[in-house]
C-alpha cells in the first residue's frame, strides 16, 4: 500500500533522493559556466549599448527584434507546454502521465523565469521599464498581455498549482528528507496533515485550478501571436495564422523539451523505475500530433503569401522559401518533419522507442528556435512596403550567450530541483472533485471574500488600465492600475491557496484512535498510510520529538 | 460619442483639450501679469489644428539639405565613419533614393519625415504610452518615459523611428553647435521627427503673447526641413485650414499619400505629376 517514495524508504532510509552522478555534476558545472558568460555579455551590453548586438534600425535594413524575443517566445512557447500536460493529465486523469506532471510544471516555471530574463535583456532600459509598467502598462498594446496575463496570470497560477500538489510529498519529505532541507519541507507543506478532507479539498482545487489555467493560458499565448499577427505594416506577420501558430508550435516545442528533460533526468538519476516509458510513448503521440499541425499551417502560410499576394509579402516568402534565409528554412522543415516522422513511424508500426522519441524531441526544439527567428527577423529586414534598404541579421556573441545563460537557467532549476525533491509523486489515493466535506463555513466565507477582493482588484485596475475613467488623459487615474489588475489575477488564484491551507477544524479526541484501528483491513487508505510513515518513522530513524 | 469613436480612443486616447488649455492659458496668463501692457488682454480658446505637411516631389532635386538642416536642429548625432553603426545612425528625415529601371529615367527621389499619422500604428503599441496623438495632429514622443522595447519600431509601416543604440557622442565642434531647444536624447530611446514641435510651439507662444493666432504665412516654411529647402519644396502648415497652403496643395490632383490603403492616414501628403 505504500508507494515508491516509501519503499525506498524503508530499505535505503538515505537514499529517497537520487545520488548525484558525474553527469549530474557535468552539466551543472556547464549550466553554471553558460550562466556566467550570460552575466558577462549583459554587462558588456550594459555597459556598451546595444550597439555590440547586430540589431539595428528595420529603416536601414536591420533588425530591431533579433535572438532576444525570438528566444522569449521560445522560452514562453515551451512553458506552454509543460502546465498544459500537467493540466490535462488531471483533468482527464490520464494516469500514464503522471510520473511527469511535476517536472512539466517545474519546466513551465524555469522557462517563464528564462523568458522573462531574456525578454528584460532586451528592453534599451530595463530599469525604466521594470518601474513603468506596474504603473503605465496600456492593454492596447500587446505587451500588456505579456507583462501581466503572462507573469500575474501564467506564472503565478502554475507556481500555485505546484505549490498545492507538492505539499503532500513535502510533508512525507519532512519526515524522511534530509535534514538539512527540512525547513523546506516544512515550509511546502505548510500543515498537511494525511487527512481524507486535505485530500478531498485538493481534488477540488486540482480541478478548477486545471480548468481556469487552460482558458488563461490560451490568451497568453495568442496575445504572443497577436504581437506579430496585428501588425500591418509588416509582410510576412499581419496575419490571422500568428496566433493560433504560436499556440501550435509553444505545444510541439514544449512538450519536446519535458521528453528531454524527462529522458534526461532518467538516465542521469537513474529513476526508470520511477518514470515508465509508457509515459514518454505518450509524450511521443503528442509531439508528432503537433509537429505534423504545425508543418501545416506552414504550408497555408506558404500557399497565402505566394499564390496571388501582395508584391511585398510574396517577397517576404520568397526571401525565405528561396532567398537568403533559404537554409534556415529547409533546416526548420527537415527537423520539424524529422520530429513528426520519427515518432509518427513507431506508431504506425507499434514499436514505440525513447531514444527515438527523445532524438525526434530535440529535432523539434531546434526546429522551432530556428523557426522562431523566421517568424521575427526577415519580415524586418526584407519586408517593407516602401522601396527602403534591405538588410541581413546574424545574432552576435553577445546575444547567444544570453540565450545559452537563460536556457542555462532551465537546465539549472530542474537538475538541483531533480536532487531535492522527489520527482515523481508518492502514492495517494485518487483525486477527485465532488467528495464529500464537513461543512467548513469559515472557509468557504474566507475563499469567497478573498476570490470576491481580488475579482474587484481585477475589474478595477483593468478599466482604469484601458484609461476608461481618465477623461482622455494618458495615464491611468489610480495610481499602478496594471499593478492593481495584475495582483487581482494572482489573488484570484491565490483563492487556491487560501482553501487548501486554511486551518480546519480540530479532529474530535475519538479520532485519535485511529492508530490502533489502522491494523485492520477496514482501515481507509489515506490513516492506512500515515500509520505506515509514522512506522518507518520508528524502525529507521529516532523520532525528533514531535508528535503527529 | 459613436460608438466606434469611443472604441478608438479606447485604444489611442487623446489628451484631454480641457488639460491642455489650462496649462497654455495658465503661461500666457502669467505672462500677461508679469507684462502690464498686455494684462488687459484676455486669453482666447486656441483653435484646434491638424499639422501636416506637402512635398512636391516634382521640384525635389534629392540635395538632402533638409536630412542636413534636420539633423542640425534636433540633435541628431551622425557617430563618424565608423562602419560599425551603419544602420544604427538615428535618420528623422531620411531622403530614400530609388534608381530608375531604364537608364536615361531620372531617380525616385522621396523625402521621408514622420509621417504623424491620424491613426498611428506605434501609438498603439506603445506599451507605457510614451508616444500619444496630440489634439493638434502631432504624434508626439515623451522620451523620458520610452523603456525601449522598440515595438513602435517595427510597427511602424514607413520604418520611421530610430533607436539609441549607444550614447549619443559628439566631437567638439558639434558639441558647439547643439540646439538648446531640443533636449538630446539617452541610450536606448527610440526617438522620430517631430515636425519641428518646439519650432510651431514658440511661435503659437509668441503669437499668443501678441494676442493673436499664427498665420499661415509664418507656419509654411517652419520646420527646419521646409525652411532649408533650396527648391521650396516642403510646405508646414494647418490642414484643417481651408486658407492654407497645404490645405490647397493636398487638394492638388497630383496629391497623393505614402500606403494610404493601410488605414494610417498621414499627415503628409506628396505631389508629383507623373506616377507613372
Amino acid at each position: 500500500m505504500a508507494g515508491r517514495i516509501f519503499a525506498l524508504a524503508r530499505r535505503h532510509p538515505r537514499r529517497v533522493l537520487p545520488a548525484g552522478t558525474a553527469g549530474w555534476y557535468a552539466l551543472i558545472a556547464l549550466a553554471l559556466g553558460l550562466i556566467g558568460l550570460a552575466i558577462y555579455a549583459y554587462s558588456v551590453q550594459f555597459r556598451e549599448g546595444y550597439i555590440v548586438t547586430n540589431l539595428r534600425n528595420p529603416g536601414r535594413g536591420g533588425a530591431a527584434w533579433g535572438l532576444y524575443i525570438a528566444m522569449d517566445v521560445y522560452f514562453v512557447g515551451v512553458s506552454f507546454a509543460g502546465i498544459t500536460v500537467a493540466s490535462i493529465a488531471r483533468l482527464f486523469k490520464l494516469q500514464v502521465l503522471e510520473p511527469v506532471t511535476r517536472l512539466a510544471e517545474l519546466l513551465t516555471i524555469s522557462a517563464l523565469l528564462a523568458g522573462a530574463c531574456v525578454v528584460v535583456a532586451d528592453l534599451g532600459r530595463p530599469g525604466h521599464g521594470l518601474l513603468e509598467l506596474p504603473a503605465l502598462a496600456r492593454p492596447s498594446s500587446p505587451f500588456f498581455g505579456t507583462f501581466t496575463l503572462v507573469v500575474a496570470g501564467y506564472l503565478f497560477s502554475s507556481l500555485v498549482a505546484f505549490f498545492l500538489t507538492g505539499r503532500r510529498d513535502a510533508a512525507t519529505m519532512a519526515r524522511i528528507g534530509p535534514r538539512w532541507l527540512r525547513w523546506f519541507y516544512r515550509g511546502w507543506a505548510s500543515g498537511y496533515r494525511f487527512t481524507a478532507d486535505e485530500h478531498a479539498r485538493h481534488g477540488r482545487t486540482t480541478f478548477w485550478l486545471a480548468i481556469t489555467i487552460l482558458p488563461l493560458l490560451v490568451c497568453a499565448h495568442s496575445t504572443l501571436g497577436l504581437i506579430f499577427g496585428i501588425q500591418v505594416g509588416r509582410p510576412g506577420w499581419y496575419s490571422a495564422l500568428q496566433a493560433p501558430g504560436f499556440l501550435v508550435l509553444a505545444g510541439a516545442s514544449g512538450t519536446g523539451m519535458l521528453i528531454l528533460a524527462t529522458v534526461i533526468l532518467r538516465r542521469m538519476l537513474r529513476l526508470r523505475a520511477q518514470i515508465p516509458d509508457t509515459a514518454i510513448h505518450w509524450l511521443g503521440g503528442f509531439l508528432w500530433v503537433l509537429a505534423l499541425v504545425y508543418l501545416y499551417f506552414t504550408v497555408v502560410e506558404e500557399l497565402t503569401a505566394t499564390y496571388a499576394g501582395p508584391t511585398m509579402d510574396r517577397h517576404v516568402a520568397h526571401s525565405i522559401v528561396t532567398g537568403g534565409y533559404s537554409t534556415s528554412f529547409w533546416v526548420y522543415v527537415g527537423t520539424m518533419f524529422l520530429g513528426f516522422a520519427i515518432p509518427f513511424t513507431q506508431y504506425v508500426r507499434g514499436r514505440p522507442s525513447v531514444r527515438g522519441i527523445a532524438i525526434a524531441a530535440a529535432l523539434v526544439n531546434v526546429g522551432a528556435v530556428v523557426k522562431r527567428l523566421l517568424i521575427v527577423v526577415p519580415s524586418q529586414t526584407q519586408g517593407s512596403y516602401l522601396a527602403l534598404e534591405e538588410g541581413t541579421y546574424t545574432p552576435s556573441w553577445i546575444e547567444w550567450s544570453i540565450m545559452a545563460g537563460a536556457a542555462s537557467l532551465v537546465l539549472l532549476i530542474i537538475l538541483v530541483f531533480a536532487r531535492i525533491f522527489p520527482l515523481t509523486h508518492g502514492h495517494e489515493p485518487e483525486l477527485t472533485r465532488d467528495s464529500t466535506l464537513p461543512r467548513d463555513r469559515a472557509r468557504k466565507l474566507a475563499s469567497i471574500a478573498w476570490a470576491t477582493i481580488a475579482l474587484v482588484l481585477v475589474v478595477v485596475g483593468l478599466t482604469d488600465s484601458f484609461r476608461l475613467w481618465s477623461g482622455g488623459d494618458l495615464d491611468p487615474r489610480l495610481p499602478y492600475a496594471p499593478l492593481i489588475f495584475a495582483a487581482g489575477v494572482m489573488m484570484l488564484f491565490s483563492t487556491a491557496v487560501i482553501y487548501e491551507l486554511l486551518p480546519g477544524r480540530r479532529p474530535p479526541r475519538a479520532k485519535a484512535r485511529i492508530v490502533d484501528r489502522a491494523r485492520t483491513r477496514a482501515a481507509p487508505p489515506a490513516v492506512a498510510l500515515a500509520t505506515a510513515i509514522r512506522a518507518t518513522e520508528r524502525t529507521n530513524r529516532p523520532t525528533s520529538g514531535s508528535q503527529p | 460619442m459613436s460608438l466606434r469613436r469611443w472604441f478608438t480612443q479606447l485604444l489611442a486616447p487623446e489628451p484631454s483639450p480641457a488639460r491642455r488649455d489650462f496649462l497654455r492659458n495658465a503661461a500666457t496668463l502669467s505672462a500677461a501679469v508679469a507684462i502690464p501692457q498686455l494684462a488687459s488682454a484676455a486669453p482666447r480658446a486656441r483653435r484646434r489644428r491638424h499639422w501636416g505637411m506637402v512635398i512636391d516631389l516634382d521640384r525635389c532635386s534629392g540635395c538632402n539639405a533638409c536630412g542636413v538642416a534636420c539633423r542640425q536642429e534636433n540633435n541628431i548625432p551622425t557617430y563618424g565613419p565608423d562602419p560599425t553603426f551603419d544602420g544604427a545612425r538615428p535618420e528623422w528625415m531620411s531622403m530614400l533614393w530609388q534608381e530608375p529601371e531604364r537608364a536615361d529615367a531620372l531617380p525616385s527621389l522621396l523625402p521621408l519625415p514622420c509621417m504623424h499619422c491620424a491613426d498611428p500604428p506605434c501609438v498603439k503599441v506603445c506599451p507605457v504610452g510614451a508616444t500619444y496623438k496630440d489634439p493638434d495632429g502631432f504624434t508626439m514622443q515623451v522620451w523620458d518615459r520610452c523603456i525601449g522595447c522598440r515595438y513602435c519600431m517595427v510597427a511602424c509601416p514607413y520604418s520611421r523611428r530610430s533607436f539609441n543604440w549607444t550614447e549619443p557622442a559628439w566631437t567638439p565642434l558639434e558639441l558647439q553647435m547643439l540646439n538648446p531647444d531640443v533636449a538630446t536624447r539617452p541610450r536606448g530611446v527610440v526617438e522620430k521627427c517631430t515636425f519641428c514641435h518646439h519650432r510651431v510651439r514658440k511661435l503659437q507662444e509668441e503669437a499668443a503673447l501678441a494676442g493673436r493666432e499664427p498665420t499661415d504665412a509664418e507656419c509654411q516654411r517652419l520646420p527646419a526641413c521646409a525652411q532649408a529647402c533650396p527648391a521650396n519644396a516642403i510646405t508646414f502648415g494647418d490642414l484643417d485650414d481651408p486658407d492654407s497652403r497645404v490645405a490647397k496643395l493636398s487638394g492638388s490632383p497630383r496629391a497623393f499619400r505614402l500606403l494610404e490603403h493601410l488605414g494610417t492616414e498621414p499627415s503628409v501628403y506628396y505631389l508629383k505629376k507623373d506616377r507613372g
